[in-house]
């Protein structure tokens, strides 16, 4: 039998000898497929050990094939090793688990490995792969070919049959009384108190519409798992599972601490022959959403349900194993190299970051912001920055010799990436294409800039901590080179953020006037830079406690096109009530349509009539109560505040109401008068509008409006200081 | 990267931190004065941090000097200005 198809996911089951593999067929059939698959990691250490090693394994009950062979370490150069062949792939890990207990000393390599990965590696099929299979009558794959690569920019689409599930409240904030499920062109409600009729229907719609993949909110955290104990408890069938006779996996809930900040991963649950996508325990759904889950399980090679759920690390290291098993190179199964010591000198002059610059304060007319393009992987690709490569001499010289493992991983992605930034700047503004664009750029985004943070991350398993000093160092020469190639010249360097430079020069308006200046950066430094866009006028921000202490990256700006630009303001924070981030918005939306710098002035008056409003309809209760509402990120365990956080306050109220909030979660509230100051969104049924804060948030909105205003009235320079402080608002 | 050592803003406060006693006995003008000089400094923080100086104060004398170097060859300027308009 030849089918072609979609990989839907690859995993080991107890049942089946080697490991199952679920296909949409191009016919519109689902089929699942055995295909055996042993799987070998490999044990390194004096050959006495190794000895030891190898009568211990011959004692144990799998099925294995021992061997003594030559394999490439990429720290090390060629080491022997005891090669160790799994006749099934299911029986790795418990083996290997006792392998590493009885002989803890010795090194050890493609040991913890994704089955999904090496299947990756092996037959170059990744998840959602077009291909080809052949099998005989007992559905047991003989061959597997792909039909297309990770790395093509329109994939045919995969027809894919989405049942979505929606509770119609947040189950941590309250409990939801009914549940929006809609597939196809389908859409009803059920009410979730009526278990057994749910149950009913859900199974009937498992059954006849067969999905392959639930989109659920809450799924992880909520929904699944209360669903499972209702089937339990009525003692009904709910085939959540394809595959037959397999129990849903759960996993638990986890909070820990991720470049500074909390993080909380809610529980999980993951499907067997279907596969089940939370939007709301996702990683970075709100970036990419499920375009640019599936980009980032084709690219990575980890199975779809992981892949949603995965940190982008995790998915970058993916690829580094895939390449190195393709190479013939071995994955340590932990770290073992250790920085290599460096005088007092040298870690001072390592041991920094990007170049951030402090801008010169205030209003800029004729600005135009550049940009390198995707700087630090285009670093580690150009100059050849791997761990087992030679630093060159010089900074933003290649290193000699064949490309490391590092860039071979990268080179596609970043093409893949710029191909697809290409092809969105040219298709129409309405083509259909354009958010699928988007969203899978972003997810390679996100791979591309944790592969440089991983390359400097203790654990990583092909991190070296010189290679990431290298590129930074390499990213600091090359801004500083593109800032003296601009003063050459003739331009002003307003500010420069890492792998950004804004710069000015009088009447310059077009594109092509940067050309040469573009072109000159590129020839100095080997990194392509492109246009961000040219301003009608850009404000940096002084600190807020001392309006003559610059801060980096805290700007608003308005492009020619009329486009607004914001970084570092209220506007770009979470925990800005929604309102407010309108009305920031909306201010520069004012202000926007100054044709040029020296008209502002006629428009500064409108925009503070719009603070006025905002700050009249907030008084009358105008504005509705979702648009207060504040979020927050729980910073740590209630238990650790010595005087309670907003936050933390709000928290207790939820706790009060029987809620369970792990450190790490988002809370939703809003401020109100007296004590204890907050309430809880959700907490209990009735708010009384009465009990806003409104003194409170209008100093809220003065504060956001003052980051604007104060510091356009403040130009002196511009001449119309005189104007602006007539009607600075009171 | 930025993980072992201080960040040269780090530094910079702590090396302000370090003049309180010093800024203390000072006159309050000149406590403002002092306090100018410092943001001067500030503003190249940037530089000294990419100068990666064994003793980073030095430097950010330096940043200082730099600053007020400028305000001394504007304000030359001006003069001259002056001058050559009365001539």
């Amino acid at each position: 039998m030849k089918v072609t198809g979609w990989v839907l996911d690859v995993f080991t089951l107890e049942a089946a000898r080697g490991l199952v593999l679920w296909l949409i067929g191009e016919d519109g059939k689902r089929y699942r497929f055995e295909h055996c698959f042993p799987v070998t990691f490999y044990a390194a250490g004096s050959a006495s050990e190794l000895r030891t090693l190898w009568r211990f394994l011959q004692s144990q009950p799998e099925r294995l094939t021992l061997s003594r062979t030559e394999r490439h370490d990429l720290f090390a150069g060629m080491v022997t090793v005891l090669a160790c062949k799994v006749e099934s792939p299911l029986e790795l890990p418990r083996l290997f688990a006792r392998v590493a207990s009885a002989f803890p000393t010795l090194t050890y390599y493609d040991a913890d490995i994704h089955i999904a990965l090496r299947y990756a590696a092996m037959f170059g099929v990744f998840p959602l792969a077009y291909c080809e299979i052949e099998a005989d009558d007992k559905n047991h794959i003989l061959s597997i070919h792909p039909l297309e690569s990770p790395w093509e920019i329109d994939p045919l689409p995969v027809p894919l049959r989405i049942l979505s599930l929606e509770p119609d409240a947040d189950p941590s904030h309250s409990t939801p009384s009914h549940l929006k499920v809609s597939y196809d062109r389908v859409h009803s409600t059920l009410p979730l108190d009526a278990k057994r009729p749910l149950l009913a229907s859900l199974e009937s719609t498992l059954k006849t519409y067969d999905p392959d993949l639930i989109l659920t909110s809450w799924g992880d955290t909520w929904l699944l798992p209360s669903l499972l104990t209702d089937k339990k408890l009525a003692n009904f069938p709910l085939s959540l599972n394809r595959e037959a006779g397999q129990d849903v996996i759960q996993h638990k809930e986890r909070t820990y601490f991720s470049y500074g900040q909390i993080v909380y991963r809610g529980q999980q649950v993951s499907l067997r022959g279907r596969l089940h996508i939370d939007r709301h325990n996702a990683m970075l759904w709100s970036e990419y959403e499920l375009e640019g889950v599936f980009e980032m399980a084709r690219v990575t090679g980890l199975p779809l349900q992981d892949a949603a759920r995965l940190s982008p690390g995790t998915g970058i290291s993916s690829m580094q194993f895939i390449t190195a098993m393709r190479e013939g190179i071995l994955v340590p199964y932990r770290k073992h190299q250790a920085e290599t010591p460096k005088t007092a000198l040298e870690l001072i002059r390592a041991d920094m970051g990007g170049m951030v610059y402090q801008p010169i304060i205030g209003l800029h007319k004729d600005v135009a912001g550049i940009d390198f393009v995707s700087m630090y992987p285009g670093i580690m690709v150009h100059f050849n920055i791997s761990p087992e490569t030679q630093r060159a001499k010089d900074d933003l010289t290649p290193a000699a010799g064949e490309p490391g493992l590092i860039p071979k991983t990268l080179k596609p992605l970043l093409l893949k990436r710029l191909a697809l930034k290409s092809s969105l700047a040219k298709i129409s503004k309405y083509d259909s294409r354009r958010q699928s664009y988007r969203a899978r750029s972003t997810a390679e985004k996100w791979l591309l800039v944790t592969c440089f943070g991983y390359l400097g991350y203790k654990n990583a398993r092909f991190g070296r901590i010189e290679s990431h000093e290298a590129v930074t160092a390499y990213g600091r020469e090359a801004l500083l080179r593109a800032k003296e190639v601009a003063e050459d010249l003739g331009f002003e360097v307003l500010h420069m953020y890492v792998d950004g430079l804004w710069v000015q020069k009088e009447h310059l308006a077009n594109p092509s006037d940067f050309d040469e200046l573009l072109e000159v950066i590129r020839e100095h430094t080997g990194i392509p830079i492109a246009l961000d866009g040219i301003y009608k006028w850009v404000v940096f921000l002084p600190s807020k406690l001392n309006s003559r202490v610059p801060v980096p990256n805290r700007y608003f700006g308005v492009f020619q096109n009329g486009e607004i630009k914001v970084r570092g303001i209220e506007a770009r924070r979470r925990d800005t009530p929604p309102f407010i981030v309108t009305m920031q918005i909306d201010m520069l939306k004012i202000l926007a349509r100054a044709p040029s710098v020296d008209d502002l002035p006629e428009y500064i008056p409108l925009a503070s009539a719009l603070v006025e409003k905002k700050i009249r309809d907030l008084r009358e209760g105008q504005i509705p109560l979702e648009d207060l509402l504040i979020t927050q990120r729980l910073s740590r365990e209630l238990k650790s505040y010595r005087s309670p956080s907003p936050a933390a306050r709000a928290v207790l109220q939820l706790v009060d109401a029987g809620k369970h909030i792990s450190a790490g979660q988002s809370i939703r509230f809003l401020y109100t008068r007296g004590k204890p100051g907050v309430y809880a969104w959700g907490a209990d049924k009735d708010f009384d509008k009465r009990r806003i804060d409104i003194s409170g948030y209008q100093k809220l909105v003065k504060r956001a409006s003052a980051t604007i205003l104060d510091a356009l009235i403040s130009q002196t320079n511009l001449g119309f200081f005189k104007v602006c402080q007539q009607i600075k608002p009171r | 990267m930025g993980r072992t050592l201080q960040t040269i803003t780090d530094i910079f406060l702590q090396e302000q931190e370090s003049f309180t006693r010093f800024r203390r006995a000072l006159r309050r003008k000149d406590q403002l004065a002092l306090d100018d000089l410092f943001i001067s400094a500030r503003q190249h923080l940037a530089a000294a941090g990419y100068a990666a100086h064994a003793l980073p104060f030095e430097t950010l004398l330096l940043c200082m000097l730099l600053e007020e170097h400028k305000e001394v060859m504007q304000l030359r300027e001006q003069v001259n200005q002056l001058i050559v308009s009365r001539e």
